[in-house]
């Protein structure tokens, strides 16, 4: 099909990355997202970028592979660049044309925001691609099983969020199945006013609501042919298990925190505020 | 009591089930499955098969009767017993139509252990289990892969392993194959074959009855009513009451009866080998005759005038998806196809059949090379708009992109488009109704018609443009034969006015029926002319290779030619293969050589017996 996509889709590979336990993973990917906020400094930009790129290149995945999975949301990136570009106003201007005037601290704006967000991106897919859905799941459980007790469904909703993954691709495999059909029976996806193109895609919606339905339909025969039952206690193929690697993988990113928020106290930043 | 239960896998007694809507799904069936066998279930579509594959694997209860499943009494007198049912369903596997629906996550060798885990099976059992069921369904090599990337055939593998995994004592299969090209069909038939030498017990529900004849026992359906039921042979026999509840023989006995009505001394079989050897020792008795009187091809291409526009003409045309994983979905491909032709479009699943579909529809643009349909390139974005309107595009399943509230309105969408007055969409549109005999459904909701009305509904929302070339992608995919025989009719009509008719499909014996056959293999054009210089003997091993067969017909000829038999021609159906071997015993009827295999058939990509 014409429309594919790559994001969450596990990468298979041997690599010390893989082989963490999926709770430190889920874990280490959220924290490394945190401290992006903590990123102001040119000197800290590029520490976090060095630990991106030497995560990268420890998972063993490859980089065409990541650019792949992350396409869809680079658009958003290049957008919020631009929005700090153009509206981000201070420091001395450095291009006035018009109504367009790009200062200096426009310019750093789009590019640590826009790095920032790439750094979380990085670490996020690093995440889906080196772990396999049914360790993400598990880990997730794990993770949220003290809030079990609160009431909280914590396999289930694990379970949701591994079947979504797994369902992406399909209902996107179906979208521009009916995209074509719609095309080639003369429908204007694409042009006409903006109240006609709305209209235009109630067909296209209902269409893929109607299949959703049908796929989940199909999912909930198969949950029940395999015995799947919210919660019944079930046996984990791999069950999850801390060991060294992780051990090792949590002080390697505690030095880095620390490194990080330490250098921001000492370095400068490129632009007065 | 355990004497009975181990004999016994699953025992219905006066079962039945009413769907919603008030409708009969199960009428009074009562049936018994016995351990180590293995059933197969027929029947048209809305026959109750699925119904009663879903009451097998204990996933939908009854509301009258008794059901007992693994020793358990799930159902007693219309009551049901939830904690049995849990328990019963622990043995209970199921596999069905649709493989995207059946893999829950995104690694292969995860989804396997899905329902052990489920079942808290040791983690050391787990891992012997998905090594072995993966190898024994021949997907080992696939553990680590993400699903969504495999052909249908992997994928419904993967389902199969799944279930097997769980160690099933009784495995029901619903219509595995109904989605699958022939290769994957072939390949789910031998991982049947392997469970059955391991004595697996299996029920089968299936469309295709030469499937049936592996089975111990056939169970024919008719409106939730057991119809016919023992062995294959047995149930083949009745004809007529096969005809009559819309399906169709295996190709053995619907020759073995042409031969008897042509006259020659055969006995009515399903077994190939046994009439294979039968008329390969009638023929090599026969007196030595001139060469096989030529047998007509039941359609030979219309010569084209010089000068008139090809319906679709491919000039050197190449094409890539974007991933890196799809390299080349057309390389170079060049073509031509007559204006009012019929063509067939063959290859195996990933051979750039669908994508040449999609290019030819002008939903894609070749990314080197022209192609121009009707006198269109469709280089343009303003000649693939025009396009739209005049080549009608039905894709695979179309029935999935029903949309609105009545079927009139789903099929005027199209016509709409295209601009033209109300009252001419409304003409359009109840005209294209009519022809695939939907009229009287017009008012109704698309989503309450069956599966096989469904299709011809989205089928009609084409034909209303009033296209003048039809392109339809694997149309009969999971039709029962009387869906088949349906809409090869619906096609011929079509035909018959003229417009080009080109059809992507998994059948040689479809294909051999059209005039013009194009085989796709791995990107490129292997092979393209007349049926008769496709399916020639000396093509057979190419076609193997690019994971194609030989229309039954040829590929009878030429066993029985090794069995002893003299040269047969090329017969390409079932009638020219009857005619060759009858003219041959010199028993044909003088007229029959020259006239045509089916008088009064029209030309249509289906054979009509």
């Amino acid at each position: 099909m014409a429309l594919r996509i790559a994001f969450g889709q596990y990468y298979a590979a041997d690599s010390p990355i893989h082989r963490l336990d999926a709770r430190t993973k889920v874990i280490g990917a959220l924290a490394l997202m945190l401290l992006t906020f903590f990123v102001r400094t040119p000197a800290q930009l590029a520490l976090a970028l060095a630990f991106a790129a030497a995560l990268t290149a420890t998972s063993r995945v490859s980089a065409a592979r990541l650019l792949e999975a992350a396409r869809p949301l680079l658009v958003m990136v290049v957008l919020l660049s631009l929005f700090n570009l153009l509206l981000v106003r201070g420091g001395e201007t450095l291009v006035s044309l018009g109504p367009v005037t790009i200062t200096s601290a426009g310019a750093w704006a789009a590019v640590l925001y826009s790095l920032r967000v790439a750094i979380a991106i990085c670490a996020g897919l690093l995440l889906l691609l080196a772990t396999t859905p049914t360790e993400l799941t598990d880990a997730f459980e794990a993770i949220l099983s003290p809030l079990a007790r609160l009431g909280l469904p914590a396999h289930e909703l694990a379970m949701v969020f591994s079947l979504m993954l797994r369902f992406i691709p399909t209902l996107a495999d179906e979208l521009s199945a009916i995209l074509d059909a719609q095309r080639s029976r003369g429908a204007s996806l694409s042009q006409g006013s903006p109240a006609r193109r709305l209209r235009s895609l109630v067909p296209v919606i209902v269409a893929l609501l109607a299949s959703a339905l049908h796929h989940a339909n199909g999912l909930s025969r198969t949950l029940d042919a395999r015995c799947f039952a919210a919660g019944a206690p079930r046996t984990h193929w791999h069950p999850l298990r801390l060991g060294r690697e992780d051990a090792v993988a949590a002080l390697v990113l505690v030095a880095f925190a620390t490194g990080l928020i330490a250098l921001g106290q000492v370095t400068q930043l490129p632009v007065a505020p | 009591m355990p004497a009975a239960a181990e004999k016994s896998v699953a025992s219905l007694s006066h079962v039945t089930l009413r769907y919603e809507r008030g409708a009969l799904a199960l009428d009074d069936v009562s049936l018994d499955v016995r351990a180590g066998e293995h059933v197969c279930v027929l029947g048209a579509n809305g026959s109750g098969k699925s119904t009663l594959a879903l009451v097998l694997a204990g996933l939908l209860a009854p509301d009258a009767g008794d059901v007992t499943l693994l020793g358990e009494q799930v159902l007693a007198g219309g009551h049901v017993d939830f904690a049995a049912y849990g328990r019963a369903r622990r043995g209970l596997g199921l596999v069905f139509q649709n493989p995207d629906d059946q893999i829950v996550t995104t690694v292969v060798e995860d989804d396997v252990a899905f329902g052990p885990e489920n079942l808290c099976v040791e983690p050391a059992q787990i891992e012997r289990r998905v090594r072995r069921e993966l190898d024994r369904v021949a997907m080992g090599a696939f553990a680590k892969a993400d699903p969504t990337r495999l052909s249908g055939g992997q994928k419904q593998r993967v389902a199969i392993a799944g279930a097997l995994a769980m160690e099933p004592r009784l495995l029901v299969l619903d219509e595995p194959g109904a989605l699958l090209d022939v290769r994957g069909r072939r390949a789910i038939m031998r991982v049947m074959g392997r469970l059955r030498a391991a004595g697996t017990t299996i029920v089968h529900v299936t469309h295709f009855m030469e499937e049936a004849l592996a089975a111990d026992r056939v169970i024919v359906l008719s409106e939730g009513k057991v119809a016919l039921s023992g062995t294959p042979e047995q149930v083949f026999s009745h004809a007529e009451k096969i005809a009559a509840l819309g399906l169709e023989e295996p190709f053995c006995a619907r020759l073995a009866s042409r031969l008897q009505a042509l006259g020659v001394g055969v006995d009515w079989t399903v077994d190939d080998d046994a009439l294979t050897r039968r008329l390969a020792s009638l023929l090599a008795a026969a007196p030595a005759a001139p060469a096989p009187a030529p047998v007509p091809s039941p359609a030979e291409p219309s010569p084209a005038t010089p000068g008139d526009e090809p319906a679709i003409l491919a000039d050197d045309v190449s094409f890539a998806y974007g991933s890196a994983d799809h390299a080349h979905a057309l390389d170079h491909v060049s073509l031509s196809v007559a204006p009012g032709a019929s063509v067939a479009i063959v290859g195996q699943t990933g051979s750039g059949k669908s994508t040449l579909a999609r290019i030819a529809c002008a939903l894609e643009t070749p990314d080197a090379g022209r192609m121009v349909v009707g006198g269109i390139d469709t280089a343009t974005r303003r000649n693939r708009r025009l396009l739209h309107g005049r080549i009608g595009y039905v894709m695979q399943h179309p029935e999935r992109q029903l949309f609105a509230e009545t079927v009139l309105k789903d099929v005027a969408f199209g016509p709409t488009n295209l601009g033209l007055s109300a009252e001419e969409v409304a003409r359009r549109s109840r005209r294209a109704l009519a022809i695939v005999g939907l009229a009287d459904k017009a008012d109704a909701s698309p989503f309450e018609l069956s599966g096989g009305q469904q299709r011809l509904c989205a089928i009609a929302g084409v034909l209303a443009m009033r296209p003048r070339t039809l392109v339809l992608d694997e149309p009969t995919a999971g039709l029962d034969p009387r869906g088949r025989t349906q809409l090869a009719r619906i096609l011929a009509d079509v035909h018959a006015r003229g417009v080009t008719v080109a059809v992507v499909t998994h059948s040689m014996d479809d294909a051999a029926l059209a005039q013009q056959v194009i085989v796709l293999d791995r990107s490129h054009v292997m092979a393209d002319g007349t049926p008769a210089s496709v399916f020639a003997e000396k093509s057979a091993a190419s076609l193997a290779d690019a994971g194609l067969g030989l229309p039954t017909a040829l590929s009878w000829a030429l066993a029985l030619r090794d069995a002893g038999a003299p040269d047969l021609g090329a017969p390409l159906t079932l009638d020219a293969l009857a005619t060759a071997i009858a003219s041959r015993l010199a028993l044909a009827a003088p007229a029959a050589p020259g006239a045509p295999a089916a008088p009064g058939e029209p030309v249509g990509p289906r054979e009509v017996r």
